[in-house]
């Protein structure tokens, strides 16, 4: 019978917290009202849950060079992500996309 | 131009994983080549070189910090998504700092995009024009306490 190891059960917490935001991220992006809100779901979850997901898989695999992979990666994806989104929102901003006020219709 | 190719060095064995001729050949060229075209871009001539290590050790003590900062955004934003009746009240609000330094007016923008509902939407100057998921709060983090500001500009050194 396999057992888990106590680094095994906290890389599968790590990857279960990620799980959960990102699927946090998705359900914002169907309930949220306008284009800005959603960017604030898809930036913000999919951020840490990429991250939580891949400290996961980095405790899982354990001090090889593919630990220092995925680090970077992390690293990466924590810089890369709100530029992205910032880039989104710059443009429909500047082109005039309407932000969606308390109390208007859903779009 | 030494450093960044021995960054760049360093950076294409963690890749690679080898360390036999062939690769490490491959690694010297290629190296080169980049730092041949590029390399002005990453280090800036205008600085010495003790000056952007320091900025860059000093943006790195500031992730711990942003870590916390992101769990807590997260969480924020989990529970207005999740919550039946959404509890969001979305505006613009205009943040005006005397941040100067590329780093330093990235590194705000990229902190407030992730931390409790706010997303960075343009950048003029010093200017931040800010999208706020929940107005109130964001007011009173951004225009009144001014944390994050407060830290950056001790981090960095320079006025907020």
């Amino acid at each position: 019978m396999y057992i888990l190891s106590p680094l095994n059960i906290l890389a599968l917490i790590c990857i279960g917290i990620g799980l959960f935001f990102m699927v946090v991220g998705a359900v914002g992006l169907i309930r949220l009202p306008d284009f800005y809100t959603r960017a604030h779901a898809s930036g913000k979850c999919d951020t840490l849950g990429e991250g939580m997901m891949l400290i996961g898989f980095i405790l899982y695999e354990g001090m090889t060079l593919i630990s220092v992979k995925l680090l970077l990666l992390a690293i990466f994806i924590f810089i890369s992500s709100p530029t992205a989104v910032h880039a989104l929102v710059n443009v429909a901003h500047s082109r005039g996309v309407k932000p969606w006020k308390k109390g208007d219709e859903r779009q | 131009m030494i450093v960044i190719f021995a960054i760049l060095l360093i950076f294409w064995y963690i890749l690679s994983g080898y360390f036999d001729l062939f690769h490490i050949g491959a690694g010297i060229i290629c190296c080169g080549i980049v730092t041949l075209i590029s390399g002005d871009l990453m280090l800036r001539s205008d600085r010495s070189l003790i000056q952007s290590g320091r900025v860059f050790i000093s943006f790195i003590l500031f992730l711990p910090r942003l870590m916390v900062e992101i769990l807590y955004a997260n969480l924020d934003v989990a529970y207005r998504i999740l919550h039946p009746k959404m509890p969001i009240d979305p505006d613009i609000l205009i943040v005006d700092t005397k941040f100067s330094g590329d780093v330093l007016r990235t590194a705000f923008a990229n902190a407030m995009t992730l931390t409790p509902g706010t997303v960075t939407v343009a950048v003029e100057g010093g200017r931040f024009t800010v999208h706020a998921l929940v107005r109130s709060v964001s007011e009173e983090d951004l225009l009144q306490n001014r944390s994050i500001q407060k830290r950056l500009s001790r981090i960095f050194g320079e006025g907020p």
